[in-house]
């Protein structure tokens, strides 16, 4: 694990140098930029823009069977977010969004507004109410910008990045279990792992708060430089830790986000540029965990990560390696709590190449995940996935992905659950406007 | 002698200014940006770049005269700056309206930066209807 004080020392000794360099701000083609500024002299006062996904998953997974409950499911057998069925339709993303400037002569201040309509864990823990994910202003100078309100943490490329760009339909497991945060409040205890034909499919959804969605509320400090062909990018970031939920946690600590990326520019613009990017981040806090041994059970929560991107036509290679400590998840199933102090890790390798003269993308990722490491609950979660996509305009394509898992455990409670995890397929179609 | 040098600085300084004036270009085009809608900055620009490859250079004389809300091309900030420093070295000629620097000015309190490419001229609807009464066409994308 990269140590955080020489992380933040070597951020801030390099934010100094790139600013007193004077260098031109760079129009980068990068996530913080591309998500929190707008193109001075050259945006709206209101540009409605959102997109749609609409997808079919199956299962194949083989149920648990109990001697005495009955064939049992836990949550990586079940298609979420409603966990009752292994094959199922959802719209499981419909947003829209307003971002601009709002007085269009001074390109100082700009604002993002985005809301999500759609079936997932933002909204699904939320009763299936259409929730506001991003509400954001920026404050753009040349020595510093500066965002406040809700929004995208800096951190995991998967996070941080366009969902509506991302190149297959499930997030790797070590994005969805370490990264993409739950917010169980004490008494959503586990429940036990359903048996679909008992009439009990339900229960195991009982987390009533939407997840993090990779989002917090709080106040970034950013900018972005150009020094010749490559793009410099920092952010510093303070916020309550509480996702997309408002108010600070019960701890009463603010999270830290730092992030670095330096990219390489090789043209295009915007969500699809081309370049090799390097980048690392930490994220670090305090939890409350509702089913800690006692009801001030607070844990540090670090996360931290570093990886490389490359997106050359027709090629794209991603790379990313993350560990954390503190609030390791571990799904609202038995037969152990929500979450523990323990530490994981886990990496994946994505692979892309776009044919030439086609409008046809292939796809392949490899990940782990191992939670609870050299603890007597370690279990590790290996996916392949195989993906397809046509790309039917630059505003509409159908991704087809294929995931085959291998998830297991020394133990045998949870190794009777995870066993049986197998492929999962899904068809996904997404239109942007 | 000196006359004689005199007779030809003369005749030097009046070639120059017809050659200014765009006597040699076949084509003369002044482009109109009056528009909020930021997508019309980038179509002027592709209209400008299009025109110009199309005749060459040295065929076609080029003017984007902007005024009101389109005035925000020729901020100095633009992120279309890039473009207007290619299409400059190329030839083209940009006028900023001064009757709209100077509401921008007020509604700013202070004034807009304004991109050094920029020439500033009296009043923008004017400079238009000045170059088409000197033979340019008038083309608003």
């Amino acid at each position: 694990m990269i140590n955080k004080n020489i992380f933040t020392k070597t951020l801030s000794a390099a934010a100094v140098v790139a600013g007193l360099s004077a260098i031109q701000v760079a129009e980068a083609a990068n996530w913080l930029m591309l998500q929190g500024t707008e193109r001075p002299g050259a945006a709206g006062r209101a540009k409605v823009w959102g997109f749609i996904q609409a997808q079919y998953q199956s299962d194949s997974s083989e149920p648990f069977a109990h001697p005495t409950q009955g064939d049992l499911y836990v949550p990586p057998k079940l298609i979420g977010p409603n966990l009752t069925s292994q094959e199922q339709f959802n719209v499981n993303r419909a947003r829209i969004g307003v971002r601009g400037i709002g007085m269009p002569l001074d390109s100082t201040v700009n604002y993002f507004l985005l809301a999500e309509l759609g079936n997932n864990g933002i909204t699904a823990g939320n009763g299936g109410a259409a929730m506001i994910s991003d509400a954001s202003i920026t404050i753009n100078t040349d020595a510093v910008r500066i965002r406040a309100g809700l929004f995208k943490t800096p951190g995991v490329e998967e996070g941080l990045q366009a969902i509506h760009v991302f190149d297959y339909i499930n997030f790797t497991t070590v994005t969805n279990q370490l990264m993409l945060e739950r917010f169980p409040q004490t008494g959503e205890a586990n429940t036990t792992a359903p048996d679909l034909t008992e009439g009990n499919p339900n229960s195991i959804n009982n987390i009533a708060r939407p997840v993090g969605a990779f989002r917090d509320t709080g106040v970034q400090f950013f900018q972005s430089y150009k020094m010749g062909k490559w793009d410099h990018s920092y952010a510093v970031m303070f916020g309550n830790g509480n996702g997309l939920n408002f108010g600070n946690t019960a701890d009463g600590n603010m999270d830290t986000y730092l992030y670095w990326a330096s990219e390489l520019a090789m043209g295009g613009k915007g969500p699809r540029a081309q370049g090799l990017k390097i980048f690392a981040w930490n994220q670090s806090g305090k939890r409350l965990n509702p089913n800690g041994a006692s009801i001030d059970d607070v844990q540090d929560r670090t996360r931290t990560g570093f990886g490389v991107k490359y997106l050359k036509m027709p090629f794209r290679v991603t790379f990313e390696s993350m560990t954390g400590e503190g609030m390791i998840f571990k799904g609202p199933h038995q037969p152990v709590g929500n979450y523990n102090d323990l530490t994981a890790s886990g990496s994946y390798i994505d692979f892309g190449y776009y044919i030439p003269n086609s409008k046809w993308e292939i796809d392949l990722r490899v990940d782990t995940y191992t939670r609870d490491e050299n603890a007597t609950a370690e279990a590790t979660f290996d996916t392949t996935t195989v993906g397809l996509q046509y790309h039917i305009n630059k505003k509409s394509r159908v991704n087809m992905t294929y995931d085959m898992r291998d998830f297991s455990s020394e133990v045998a409670a949870a190794n009777n659950q995870l066993k049986g995890v197998g492929d999962r397929l899904a068809v996904q179609l997404t239109h942007i406007f | 002698m000196k006359k004689i040098l005199g007779i030809v600085a003369a005749l030097g300084m009046l070639l120059a200014s017809t050659a200014q004036a765009g006597d040699f270009a076949e084509e003369k085009i002044v482009l109109q940006i009056s528009d909020p809608n930021p997508f019309k900055q980038t179509l002027v620009l592709n209209v400008a770049g299009n025109v110009l490859k199309h005749y060459g250079q040295d065929k076609v004389d080029i003017e984007i005269v902007a005024f009101g809300p389109g005035l925000r091309l020729l901020f100095a900030e633009n992120a279309n700056k890039g473009r207007i420093k290619s299409l400059t070295d190329s030839g083209v000629k940009f006028s900023a309206c001064k009757n709209t620097v100077k509401n921008m000015s007020k509604k700013l309190g202070h004034a807009p930066a304004l991109n050094p490419a920029a020439t500033q001229v009296g009043a923008g609807v004017v400079q238009i209807v000045d170059l088409m009464n000197k033979g340019y066409k008038l083309i608003k994308p």
